[in-house]
């Protein structure tokens, strides 16, 4: 399936960084080994079974995603997609041996490749579409207010028919009645109320932490405290008791 | 609804990128969910119950200490950091100890530990700990370094004058972003050593993994060249699949 220059290398590229040392060394770019189709290649290389440190490179970075054709980001996706497979079958399996899975971050760095192939392959998709028809191509999205009177985003389908003439749609939206009823207004005044008191609660707590800061490092530089907590009132903290204290904490 | 924005930012930068793992798996590493709603249901709101306060200290936050520390019934009292603005204290900075029994003396930052302001600079600030003590050997002494607080426990060297200095961030005329000692003017360069990582000391001495790692050759190398062509069409072109069909009207809603 894969004959290029990733084939048999795994999505984890190393560090750039190192390009002047390599630029040195032998050039061994084009791997080419018989493929084993079979359900071993769910499994890693034999070798690295009883290995407790697998040592990886870093994941791809967007900006190096961006210099490779859509080919190579194609092909690359699928060395991903059969590494992350592998890392997956191998944490199972050794769960299932009660054994310690080695470089659990391998799948984290696995998936943070296929996530940035993703941003870089849709960067190019709506660069066409916008040029080609002055719209983005992504699937449209809709600000709506939901069936509880809050802000949502509703995330449009494909229909063959038309909205009016598609009964299966309008039906259970018309069911739950119009969005400004009794119910819906009494869940969103409470539901307004919670977050209120939520961030209430936060904003007392800054303005606690910041006394308390006042109190252990009075010849803090105040310029910084400012940017950390740009929401507090530093003067009227400075004046509170509990800013003076009596006594100094040992930390 | 609840908010875990305090959760995000516990765990320092420097501390990520000595570890080399991504920032994902540092936080799924050390965070303790005891429930979580699940995702991608609209029925569920995006809940969790998961502990908010942990204890930060030498112990890195992907190890077992560092589980064992934070035990799940175990709460400690909070730590009151003072604010630093951007971080300046580096691997490998000399600097010179302003307070307790080494005050005045100078040495090089072995560690630093950003979530509590920390730096421990080599062979200053010692104490000794007794370790293997029980009651047939009377154990072994050694030497271990106390944290000091990089508010009002450190400060850098001046590279010219060779005493301590406060310093500034500035940049200079190409943008590079300097520290800048305010006794001589002179730039305080940012040590190699403050690259060092888990896996390697420095970014030229990695040694790739040959089954897993991609060359630098072929990572680097470009391949893309512009074309007036969806991702979609290019790879079809490529595979030789052609459509013809035309797609039905279809409406968006």
């Amino acid at each position: 399936m894969i004959s290029n220059l990733f084939k048999n290398t795994v999505a984890l590229c190393m560090r750039s960084q190192n390009a002047i040392k390599f630029a040195a060394t032998p050039l061994r770019s084009i791997h080419t080994t018989s493929p084993a189709n079979d359900l071993m290649e769910f499994f890693d290389a034999k070798k690295n079974w009883g290995e407790t440190n697998i040592r990886v490179g870093r994941s791809w970075k967007t900006d190096e995603l961006r210099i490779k054709s859509n080919t190579d980001l194609h092909k690359l996706w699928y060395v991903l997609l059969k590494e992350r497979n592998m890392l997956y079958t191998m944490e199972h399996e050794c769960a299932d041996k009660m054994r310690l899975f080695p470089n659990p971050e391998r799948i984290d760095k696995v998936q943070e490749s296929m996530n940035n192939i993703e941003t870089v392959i849709r960067e190019r998709n709506v660069a066409y579409y916008q040029l080609e028809t002055g719209e983005t191509g992504e699937r449209p999205v809709e600000d709506v207010v939901n069936l509880f009177g809050l802000p949502d985003k509703h995330k449009k389908s494909e229909y063959y028919i038309p909205k009016h003439m598609n009964k299966r749609w309008v039906r259970p939206y018309l069911e739950h009645g119009f969005i400004n009823s009794a119910a819906v207004k009494r869940f969103y005044r409470m539901y307004k109320e919670k977050e209120y008191n939520i961030e209430r609660k936060a904003r007392n707590r800054e303005f606690n932490h910041v006394q308390h800061l006042l109190k252990r490092f009075p010849d803090m530089d105040m310029e910084k405290l400012k940017a950390e907590y740009p929401n507090v009132d530093i003067e009227k903290a400075k004046r509170s008791k509990k800013a003076r204290g009596h006594f100094m904490p040992k930390y | 609804m609840r908010i875990f924005g305090s959760l995000a930012k516990k765990v320092g930068d420097l501390t990520i990128k000595y570890s080399n793992f991504p920032e994902s798996y540092v936080k799924r590493s050390y965070e303790q969910v005891y429930w979580k709603n699940p995702s991608n249901y609209p029925q569920y709101p995006k809940a969790q119950i998961a502990r908010k306060k942990y204890r930060f200290t030498t112990n890195r936050p992907w190890t077992s200490q560092f589980r064992m520390q934070n035990e799940r019934n175990l709460h400690r009292k909070k730590v009151f950091l003072e604010p630093v603005g951007e971080w300046s204290f580096f691997k490998g900075d000399r600097v010179e100890v302003m307070v307790g029994k080494d005050k005045g003396k100078q040495g090089i930052v072995s560690q630093v530990i950003q979530e509590r302001n920390w730096v421990f600079v080599e062979g200053l600030n010692t104490h000794l700990r007794v370790v293997g003590k029980d009651k047939k050997f009377p154990g072994i002494t050694i030497q271990s370094e106390a944290p000091l607080l990089v508010t009002t426990g450190v400060k850098l060297v001046d590279p010219e004058t060779l005493k301590a200095t406060d310093f500034e961030w500035r940049y200079t005329e190409e943008g590079d972003k300097v520290r800048v000692s305010l006794d001589s003017s002179r730039i305080i360069p940012i040590p190699k050593s403050a690259e060092e990582t888990m896996d390697f000391k420095s970014k030229e001495l990695y040694v790739e993994n040959v089954d897993k790692d991609t060359v630098s050759e072929a990572a680097t190398k470009i391949t893309f060249a512009p074309k007036l062509r969806t991702f979609e069409m290019d790879i079809m072109e490529e595979m030789g699949i052609k459509e013809d069909r035309v797609p039905a009207k279809s409406y968006w809603y």
